[in-house]
């Protein structure tokens, strides 16, 4: 559960996600991800659609998904890359956008998009079980299964890695067939959980 | 900056947790793996599928359950592999020149210093040799020595004392109530009238839910949960089949 303390600012929220607050606060649908018309229709066509509504007041709001855990992340500057259905919270002042992510999201089974977080301020968002961050360097890549990555920051390059062969087809493949390998420089942030995913079973 | 510890590649633990979900392996050799508990993983790692091919001696050593070759994959190469299942609880534990069996779906990895073997008892594994292996449980793993009787539901494996056997309620067996009890479940019933029983010296591993993990399908699964090859015959908590009028009518002395 996350608590936040809010003086008179804002906070832009997944739908439906407050439990609790104390204080004066107003709830506002942001239709469309609270981008304006134009987020409103990429968000549509890019299936990266994000129920967002803003919170306002004084006092202390507490927001909750589903048990899952909450994760912090501080943004200075650099842009956050979350699946929209991870993100749970961020501040007003963080600009939200939706992003090509290529054949990643398709092995995901969530779409072709992902959404992304930029500005200063904090953003918070979900995971199944306790998320791990890892830092790739240049010098370290790595290689994330589809189903257990949640978001990442930072100057990453992303590849698709595939292990198919000819053993794949013939039902004896290593489960593992698929990886988003990251390389150059920033945090990745993983799940101790697998989502399902269309290569899961490969 | 607030929020989690951030790891690389380096300060990643070596063949120990990274929080109570994760287990990180530092792999230089191989492993082998529950297909899909792999999350994340530097360096230069490949996934082998167990069949035929040039692993092939390695499997003849350490991998004796056909039931389940189809849900293993051998890890081979160098770096550090972090590994999950499903946001439960993760241990690893040390083997020395011991046995350890476990519910098949809760085994995640095993170093091949170990040997897999196929349980007597359907839906278990068991480890033989010396090494470290990793396995998943809902809830944190409570050791208990035997003699005890435990919740099948709630078993996850035992070490080094003898395979288990079932034991029933006398009070619930006797009588022809106690079969119509049984059978139509009319009177109530407590849920509890069926254990496993260990017995001799050993460690039995009980996780703190009586919840199982869903099963995944690996080799000849149960058909009740958390009972190992159940037919309706050995069920009394279960009412109706075939097998519940054949011991009324024992009761009723046809």
């Amino acid at each position: 559960m996350l608590a936040v303390d809010m003086t008179g600012d804002a906070v832009k929220a997944k739908n439906g996600a407050m439990v609790a607050y104390d204080g004066e606060m107003t709830f506002k649908k942001r239709t469309g991800g609270g981008e304006g018309l134009r987020g409103m229709v990429t968000r549509r066509l890019t299936g990266e659609q994000m129920e967002v509504m803003e919170v306002k007041g004084r006092g202390t709001c507490y927001f909750a998904d589903r048990a899952s855990e909450i994760n912090l992340v501080s943004l200075h500057g650099e842009k956050l890359y979350v699946e929209a259905s991870n993100l749970l919270c961020t501040d007003s002042a963080l600009r939200t956008g939706t992003t090509f992510t290529g054949l990643r999201g398709a092995s995901q089974g969530n779409g072709l998009f992902t959404t992304s977080v930029e500005g200063t301020g904090q953003a918070a968002i979900l995971s199944d079980g306790t998320a791990i961050v890892l830092r790739v360097t240049p010098q370290t890549p790595l290689q994330v299964d589809p189903g257990a990555y949640i978001a990442h920051t930072g100057n990453l390059k992303q590849h698709f890695q595939s292990g198919v062969n000819f053993r794949t087809f013939i039902g004896e493949g290593s489960g593992e067939a698929f990886q988003i390998r990251f390389e150059g420089d920033g945090l990745v942030y993983v799940q101790p959980s697998e989502r399902n995913t269309i290569g899961g079973d490969v | 900056m607030n929020g989690p510890e951030i790891y690389d590649a380096q300060t990643l633990p070596s063949d120990d947790n990274v929080n109570s979900y994760a287990f990180s392996v530092d792999l230089d050799g191989q492993w082998f793996l529950q297909k899909g508990k792999m999350v994340a993983y530097y360096g230069q790692i490949d996934f082998h599928g167990i069949g035929l091919g040039r692993l092939d001696s390695l499997i003849a050593h350490s991998f004796h359950s056909p039931l389940h070759a189809s849900d293993w994959v051998v890890a081979e190469g160098r770096g550090k592999m972090v590994l999950a299942d499903r946001a439960f609880d993760v241990n690893s534990y040390d083997l020395e020149d011991g046995n350890l069996t476990v519910r098949s779906g809760n085994l995640l990895a095993f170093q091949p210093s170990l040997s897999l073997k196929q349980s007597i008892i359907p839906g278990f594994l068991t480890l033989i040799g010396t090494g470290k292996f990793v396995a998943a449980s809902n809830g944190p793993v409570v050791f208990v020595e035997p003699p005890i009787r435990v919740d099948p539901q709630a078993l996850v494996g035992w070490a080094d004392c003898p395979s288990p056997c079932h034991h029933y309620d006398h009070q619930y067996l006797r009588g022809v109530l106690g079969g119509v009890r049984a059978w139509t479940g009319i009177g109530g019933t407590s849920g509890e009238e069926h254990q496993f029983e260990f017995v001799g010296s050993g460690t039995v591993l009980l996780q703190s839910t009586e919840e199982l993990m869903p099963e995944l399908a690996t080799g000849a699964v149960p058909q009740q949960e958390g009972v190992p090859n159940a037919t309706g015959a050995n069920q009394p908590s279960q009412p109706g089949g075939s097998g519940q009028l054949g011991a009324l009518q024992r009761r009723f002395g046809l």
